[in-house]
């Protein structure tokens, strides 16, 4: 990032960087991080469209909390996967992982298909499976019907 | 750990040459000794929507095994009728028997039953996911008819968009050495591109063509599903193609000896009633190694000894 890009969005003392996000997505990051309730309250830094030598443009998101549930972590792989995330430590960076898709989505999406079991019985858990990486396709272990990640996003279960 | 048979999915190449041995072995008992088998158990068979041959042929198997059977066949009149959710029909029906048989209209319905109950669970249909008894007796009907699967030439015919019991016997087929396929269908019923990536095995050969005549030249088997009006948004497009896929006597002078044809019933007038008495005729028998096929299952799901 060029020096006036920095005072954009301000350097964080601890916590978590989303880097490239491509630009667009940004915002349906924020909404997932308001679809998690451990995530209240943390302090949260947006930078959209910035230049990105990769993306060409891209959104960057600071998230200043100690941790990162898993649950936000599997949703976060199915709205952006291969998002960049930088944990800071004393204003340094500690460590950094490109985010994989989970191999299994554990509750945590309702199925797109209107006939599956899960969408009319209370009460049930889902769980999809990854069962191919390009393009990702995710398949649902009751109805086994295979999904693609823009089936998938607008059914995360949020609060 | 209690066994159930919920999808063909779950069933490697091996597991499915296990269950026509199964069935073998049952046709070499005698009916006395059948009768010992499954002697005291109970079977419940829950169809949430109305089948005929599945359910009785279900019955049938547990009879002969010297089972008894509960159960529904129409959700009217039952505690589902009023609200009660799969969930708890299954827990207070798995206290009155020992194995459960389920057909309900929404995908995934067996496996939930499987998941929530301590019994086995035999997934008789489950919406338009799978019928996994129905293609392992197609396959043990193949087993009967030549002695074999592997290498097999099988022409899948007719509705093959939306026919689950065709998408389920060409992955199960698929996992057996040289499988041939002919994949014969209008435009409109192709083979949709998912059913054929979602095999983890690739099919030895695949021909897409729309003529029936020419499949028959070629194959071993014809494998034959209903074309049903209502998958056409088109009511002329329907008309167009619904006797392409009509098999008569005349249709079969030219066809191999050892053709045999295959459907899994109930047929319409995609087989003309003239070809029940050719040797090519193989569905009447076919439903009759379904329940030699269910007895084994059974057998198999409640630990009986064969």
């Amino acid at each position: 990032m060029s020096p006036e890009q920095i005072m954009l969005i301000p350097k964080i003392e601890n916590g978590f960087v989303l880097d490239h996000i491509p630009t667009g997505s940004g915002v349906k990051v924020l909404a997932l991080i308001r679809g998690h309730a451990e995530l209240d309250g943390v302090v949260v830094s947006v930078g959209l469209h910035y230049t990105s030598r990769r993306l060409g443009r891209k959104d960057l998101i600071k998230i200043q909390s100690r941790e990162l549930p898993q649950s936000f972590l599997q949703h976060l792989s199915l709205v952006v996967p291969g998002v960049t995330i930088k944990r800071v430590e004393n204003f340094s960076i500690a460590q950094k992982i490109v985010l994989e898709p989970p191999e299994l989505v554990d509750n945590l999406l309702r199925c797109p298909n209107p006939g599956c079991i899960t969408n009319h019985e209370r009460g049930v858990t889902t769980c999809f499976h990854l069962v191919r990486r390009d393009p990702m396709k995710f398949r649902c272990n009751h109805c086994e019907r295979w999904f693609a990640l823009d089936e998938l996003e607008n059914r995360l279960k949020l609060r | 750990m209690k066994r159930d048979l919920i999808s063909i999915e779950d069933l490697s190449e091996r597991h499915l040459r296990d269950y026509l041995e199964l069935g073998r072995q049952v046709e070499v008992m005698s009916p006395e000794s059948c009768r010992q088998v499954l002697a005291g158990r109970i079977l419940g068979v829950l169809f949430y929507e109305p089948s005929t041959r599945t359910r009785l042929s279900f019955e049938a198997a547990m009879l002969r095994m010297g089972g008894q059977v509960i159960g529904f066949s129409e959700v009217l009149n039952t505690s589902v009728a009023k609200g009660e959710s799969l969930a708890d029909t299954i827990h207070t029906v798995e206290r009155y028997c020992d194995a459960i048989v389920i057909r309900h209209p929404r995908e995934g319905a067996a496996r939930l039953a499987a998941e929530v109950s301590r019994l086995p669970v035999i997934n008789a249909g489950d919406g338009a996911n799978q019928h996994p008894t129905q293609t392992l007796l197609d396959l043990y009907t193949l087993q009967n008819l030549f002695g074999r699967v592997d290498g097999l030439r099988v022409a899948l015919v007719g509705d093959l968009k939306y026919s689950r019991t065709v998408h389920s016997l060409f992955h199960a087929l698929a996992r057996f050495k040289d499988v041939k396929f002919r994949f014969v269908s209008p435009e409109t019923l192709k083979m949709p591109e998912y059913v054929i990536e979602a095999t983890e095995e690739s099919a030895a050969e695949i021909i897409e063509m729309s003529s029936l005549e020419e499949a028959l030249a070629i194959s071993d088997v014809v494998y034959m599903t209903r074309i049903q009006r209502e998958r056409f948004p088109d009511p002329l497009e329907y008309e167009k193609v619904k006797d392409a896929y009509r098999l008569d006597r005349a249709a079969l002078q030219h066809a191999p000896s050892h053709l045999k044809i295959m459907h899994p019933l109930p047929r319409v007038n995609e087989i003309a009633t003239d070809v029940d008495s050719t040797q090519h005729a193989a569905y009447f028998p076919q439903a009759g190694y379904g329940m030699v096929m269910r007895q084994g299952i059974l057998a198999h799901l409640l630990g009986g000894k064969l």
